[in-house]
């Protein structure tokens, strides 16, 4: 009961390390007590909340170059986890190749917020909530991770494992998240009801994104992506399988956002009701497969 | 007393609509609010413990740990402080005593050297409690079998105008009983029973509360507070303490926003009685957002039971309302709305039989306060759609049943009193012009409907009936003019209305003048409250006789001193001219100073002062049985709003796509002012309609916070909201006037709602109308 | 827990600052250094009541630690007027009556002068876009918006 809410936050120790070994060393010897920090915007509310009590926090903001945007014509796009959202937005190359980023970062919160919340603390942050994590999941996303053992990587689609969950150990940094080159001729958009037009968080999101491809026995593939609406961001698998062997058009669309409805688990809470989620994302997974299939020459 | 408004004459600055006063001070930063005064390095602060149950026995309070505390300076609770404290009925201790009543209750409090101490302090005091059965519906609660909320009632000190029924939980029940209703029902040709149960909202400033208190060893205490109120402030606070009102100041700056919850007293009495425990320091105590929505005032819930009827010709017969008011714990100011709505209950309509009941209910909800429009939203957003719907079931266009039934000059109202000249057809036309009613214009989308609605509205001032205002006027060595008034800037531009008539009454131009801030209640002079929508009517009353005083101090000094007649002499532009002599003094010096007889005989004048007061005089009682009476009220505002929006069918949104308001102010003092009052009321209006209801589990609540009570941001407001002014002068306003501040957001939720039937065919019932709300209601409807 | 010392720019000037790792900007700024333009409204990054340019860019205040300004260039309300001279967007929304309590003016006159900064000539939408996080519960928005059009034309014509 957030009558709770402290009027500050708690006492904490403020860490800046000079390096991710640094940091990955500091944050493995004080588990449990220490929380990496990017922009803060989850962190802050959760301390004076009092939910999180942690001792140190570790400030991980641009070491060893993580504050970069680079896009590689051949391999891709790699933002580091440094990166504010409105930085992503304004990246040509990310206008350019993933306007389907722009898209989903534009409907976060607000202009000075997003000054300070970055796409990897979104999807460290592991809400099911989490506005630009459909994106990402679509697109292919993958986390570059520092951790006391040094870099690996892990795709998304096994990265949240329950809301605020993750495959994430201590010590472990996100210092990327890096996507493949997109399919020629993909497109995709983000339908976000919001009970505000803009700013608020979702009742229900809605990610779709389609491309041709010559496996699928469609001839094109359809990637759906749902917020709010599971313990976790859902990838619709039932409908994507579905899109990729049956025609393309207005009754694939139907029968795929009658998969979604089967698909999500939402539940009641004060932003809305589970019986109204489970209609919105039947009708914004329908609406959203049409607008793509527009946008994709269909 | 009406001779200013009966002249009819508007000298400048009244009507024009000069820049507000304050303007420059907020656009830079250096405006100062409570919180951004600096107290120096022996500023305390102070946190409050409250209660976790609605309802609750306090078995055993233990401060010993949190004393203990290193920083703590002070521990406070009900044991220290017996005083009952309250507006219009006294039933409310300053920390609680023997038991809860809401969640968020205060139980204890600690002034400490850090915000941090006294947070860690608080945790250290054990409550026992032994929770109670609670009641968290107003019907329920005025049941008899319900559990008792309040066994003292019969006890609490009580206005005169209240009716309490001890032994039960209802602290108000005010009736009106006019003609006869069951012989107009056969009457009718059409009959309908609604019940519309409309959520609580809150205020919701941007500015949180924030109080600071400093006793001193004289006993003497000086309390700083974002304040609607700082005379009521000081009387309620000394009367609970048994001090005198004069050791009490209150000094009170600019009001980040206010709309009703800053007036009365809330928690500013926690920050005294906590600071008189300390003595010597200054303790400050702001309550966090999250406090501010479980803790701070809210406006009461309503269930709303309507029966009406009219004829097959559109003539209302007959009106049957029962109101239960969701008072919350405790319903010290809340009892007014009770009365407020019960002598408005027919709306802005002439119904000839009419029986209302209107029931304050105690609940363990939290405390129902005044919040803009005082009973008004809530009632008019189930009687303008009863409205919608008659005219609707008799195939009449409902602005023309509205035209057919609306008060007009000389209407006998609910009360038997006669309407005073109104505008409010003018009113009406005007907005179904505005919004071009009867045209349906093409949606912007396939899967989009569009639709128009129109509602009416009217408000008194709800306040006792001898509620007073006083001024000052004083003229400064260049002729400059201080206006001192008691009545507070809580954005509403009053300081630069006092600034406009002082000027006007006068005789000098309004960049003369300024306004003595903050008001201070050792310097100011007194204002009941700054609420009501009064300021302009009353608090300007009052200004525009201290003008005319210090200006009849002038003229006579300066007719003495040219051996004229005060009647040939004016005051324009800063100058006393004679019309006979054609002689002109500037006012620069003489009204310090006076004026030096010819050949050194001495002098005339002094320092030029002026007061004015105004208290209304002709406001009667009413029948307790009938609610009958000559004269209810000071006066109505009347208004209409109409609205236009685009219903999304695949998700149940509701876009404003145009607004209009059109409300009849009598005067309109500042023209621009006065419409920016009528948009942002809209506004306002608009995001409870669309948005806002504080979502209460079992006396608990769930959105306590912005992300969870959300309000309309830049992004929702429509493309445009047309603000147009009526004039039928008020007989005794200053130039006519009367106000605008509430009745700006009191139709908005009717004609959103009566707008949604008109797009999709579906009354979706009580707000807010989410995208939710209205998707389902067209399910059910079978629509989608 | 220790203190940390902290150089910064607030509004063009040099301030020197011991702060605890929790206090927040806006903290640090209201009771360390008194500028008490950025005002408290919500403590939760929500209402943007607390908006100050950091590095030139808008934030809400109380949603960044102090200790992470070191050297950092800060811009408050109080910095936006140059010489007695209201910047066009304080002129703009006095003339155009988008000011009634006051509150929420100082964060929003950020915002806006941050997105003239980055747009000189922006469309209605952006404006409202650019506001969102910025809320204001006395003037309805619509005279905010139309002051901030209004300054983006007269700054553009200062311009040349």
């Amino acid at each position: 009961m957030t009558i709770d809410a402290h009027p500050e936050l708690p006492e904490f120790d403020y860490i800046r390390p000079a390096t991710l070994m640094e940091a990955s060393r500091f944050l493995a010897q004080h588990a449990g007590e220490a929380r990496p920090l990017l922009g803060g915007t989850d962190i802050f509310v959760r301390m004076r909340d009092g939910f999180w009590h942690d001792k140190y926090l570790v400030d991980v903001k641009n070491l060893d170059g993580t504050g970069e945007i680079r896009f590689d014509p051949a391999s891709g796009l790699s933002i580091g986890a440094g990166v504010n959202m409105n930085q992503v937005m304004a990246s040509p190359d990310v206008q350019a190749h993933y306007p389907l980023l722009v898209e989903a970062c534009r409907s976060v919160a607000s202009y000075q917020l997003r000054t300070r919340a970055t796409i990897a603390g979104n999807i460290c942050n592991a809400s099911p909530a989490g506005d630009t994590i459909g994106a990402c999941l679509v697109l292919g996303g993958a986390l570059k991770i520092h951790g006391v053992d040094g870099f690996r990587e892990a795709p998304l689609t096994t990265f949240f494992l329950g809301p605020g969950k993750t495959v994430l150990r201590p010590g472990d940094v996100v210092t990327a998240v890096s996507f493949p080159l997109p399919p020629k001729g993909s497109a995709g958009t983000y339908y976000k009801l919001g009970r505000n037009k803009w700013s608020d968080l979702s009742i229900v999101g809605v990610t779709t994104y389609g491309y041709p491809d010559k496996t699928a026995a469609s001839g094109y593939r359809f990637h759906i992506a749902l917020a709010s609406v599971a313990p976790v961001p859902l990838v619709v698998t039932s409908a994507q399988e579905y899109l990729a062997s049956h025609p393309v058009g207005p009754d694939a669309f139907k029968e795929a956002a009658r998969l979604a409805y089967d698909a999500c688990q939402p539940i009641d809470d004060v932003r809305g009701s589970a019986r109204y989620r489970k209609a919105m994302v039947r009708r914004l997974t329908e609406k959203g497969l049409v607008t793509v299939w527009a946008k994709i020459g269909g | 007393m009406a001779t200013q408004a009966t002249k009819r004459e508007t000298p400048h600055p009244i009507g024009d609509s000069v820049p507000r006063v304050d303007a420059r001070e907020k656009v830079t930063g250096s405006a100062l609010f409570a919180d951004d005064f600096q107290f120096g390095p022996g500023l305390l602060y102070a946190r409050v413990k409250r209660s976790p149950h609605p309802h609750a026995l306090i078995k055993r309070i233990d401060t010993s740990k949190a004393r203990l505390l290193p920083g703590v300076k002070a521990v406070v609770t009900g044991a220290d402080y017996p005083g009952m404290i309250g507006l219009y009925l006294t039933d409310r201790y300053i920390f609680c005593r023997d038991r809860v009543r809401y969640v968020g209750d205060p139980v204890a409090g600690v002034a400490a050297i850090s915000e941090d101490i006294a947070e860690k302090a608080i945790d250290l005091i054990e409550v026992e409690y032994e929770p109670l059965p609670g009641v968290f519906d107003p019907e329920i609660g005025a049941r008899p079998e319900a559990p008792l909320l309040h066994p003292d009632l019969g006890k609490y000190e009580v206005a005169n105008f209240i009716f309490p029924k001890p032994g039960t939980n209802i602290s108000n029940h005010f009736r009106i009983r006019k003609g006869d209703v069951e012989a107009a029902w056969p009457q009718c040709d059409v009959v309908i029973e609604r019940t519309y149960r409309i959520p609580h909202v809150q205020h919701v400033p941007i500015e949180p509360h924030v109080a600071t208190a400093k006793a001193e060893e004289n006993g003497k205490v000086t309390l700083w507070g974002s304040s609607q109120s700082p005379f009521a402030q000081r009387n309620l606070i000394a009367k609970a303490l048994g001090m005198s009102q004069s050791d009490v100041q209150v000094v009170a700056p600019y009001v980040g926003g206010g709309f009703g919850c800053k007036a009365g007293v809330s928690m500013e009495a926690l920050a005294v009685t906590i600071a008189m425990k300390v003595r010597g320091r200054p303790v400050k105590l702001r309550l966090t957002r999250e406090e501010e929505f479980h803790t701070a005032f809210v406006r009461q819930g309503l269930v709303s039971h309507f029966k009406m009827g009219c004829t097959k010709e559109g003539r209302l017969l007959a009106m049957e309302v029962r109101f239960y008011w969701d008072g919350g714990a405790y319903t010290e100011y809340g009892v007014n709305i009770t009365r407020a709505s019960g002598y408005s209950s027919t709306g802005p309509y002439e119904v000839p039989n009419v029986k209302t009941d209107s029931y304050c209910v105690y609940t363990n909800h939290p405390v129902g306060g005044p919040m803009r429009g005082f009973g008004m939203p809530e009632m008019h957003s189930g009687l303008e759609q009863c409205i919608d719907e008659l005219a609707l079931a008799i195939n009449m266009d409902p602005v023309q049943f509205r035209k057919i039934n609306c008060v007009k000059t000389g209407s006998t109202l609910v009360t038997g009193m006669k309407m005073h000249p109104t505008g409010l057809s003018e009113c009406l036309v005007k907005a179904a012009e505005a919004i071009a009613w009867g045209r349906k214009d093409p949606p912007s989308a396939p899967n989009k409907r569009r639709g128009k609605g129109i509602a009416l509205m009217w408000k008194a001032p709800a306040m006792p009936p001898n509620a007073g205002s006083s001024a000052k006027v004083a003229l400064n060595e260049d002729g400059t003019v201080t206006v001192s008034v008691g009545g507070q800037e809580i954005g509403q531009g009053s300081f630069t209305i006092a600034a406009q008539m002082a000027a006007g009454s006068l005789g000098v131009p309004v960049e003369w003048v300024r306004v003595a801030t903050p008001v201070n209640t050792d310097y100011s002079p007194y204002e009941w409250q700054t609420v009501a929508s009064r300021l302009t009517w009353s608090m300007g009353n009052a200004v525009a006789a201290a003008g005319r005083d210090a200006r009849k101090q002038i003229l006579e000094m300066v007719a003495k001193a040219w051996s004229e007649n005060p009647e040939d002499l004016d005051i324009i532009d800063g100058k006393v001219i004679s019309y006979k002599s054609e002689e002109s003094i500037s006012l620069k010096n003489i009204v310090i100073y006076g004026i030096p007889l010819p050949n050194d005989q001495g002098w005339v004048g002094g320092p030029v002062l002026g007061r004015g007061n105004f208290m209304p005089t002709y406001v009667t009682g009413l029948d307790a049985e009938t609610g009958q009476g000559p004269r209810a009220v000071v006066h109505y505002t009347t208004g209409a709003q109409a609205v236009e929006v685009e219903v999304d069918m695949d998700t149940g949104k509701v876009e404003i796509l145009r607004g209009v308001a059109a409300f009849d102010v009598g005067k309109a003092i500042n023209p621009d002012m006065v419409k920016a009052q009528m948009e942002g009321g809209f506004v306002q209006g608009l995001s409870t309609a669309l948005f806002e209801g504080l979502q209460l589990k079992e006396g608990v609540l769930q959105n306590s916070s912005f992300v969870d009570y959300r309000i309309a941001t830049s992004t929702d407001v429509p493309q445009s909201i047309q603000a147009i002014i009526v004039e039928v002068p008020q007989d005794d306003g200053p130039w006519g006037a009367r106000g605008i501040g509430e009745h700006a957001m009191v139709p908005t939720i009717p004609a959103v709602a009566n707008a949604i039937y008109d797009a999709i065919g579906v009354r979706v019932g009580a707000p807010p109308y989410t995208s939710e709300k209205v998707y389902l209601a067209m399910e059910e409807a079978g629509l989608v | 827990m220790s203190l940390h010392r902290i150089a910064l720019t607030v509004n063009g000037e040099y301030e020197q600052v011991d702060v605890p790792s929790q206090m927040t900007l806006m903290q640090m700024l209201r009771d360390k250094l008194a500028f008490t333009g950025t005002k408290n409204g919500c403590n939760a990054g929500e209402c943007g009541a607390c908006t100050v340019l950091l590095n030139g860019e808008p934030v809400n205040s109380c949603m960044v630690l102090a200790v992470e300004c070191g050297g950092a260039e800060i811009l408050t309300v109080e910095g936006l007027a140059r010489d007695g001279v209201l910047d066009p967007v304080q002129q703009a929304i006095i003339d155009h009556g988008g000011v009634q309590c006051g509150f929420c003016t100082p964060g929003i006159l950020i915002s806006s002068r941050a997105l003239l900064d980055r747009q000189p000539d922006p469309s209605e939408d952006e404006i409202r876009q650019a506001l969102v996080g910025n809320l204001c519960r006395c003037t309805g928005y619509l005279r905010i918006v139309d002051a901030v059009k209004d300054a983006a034309s007269r700054q553009r014509a200062m311009a040349g």
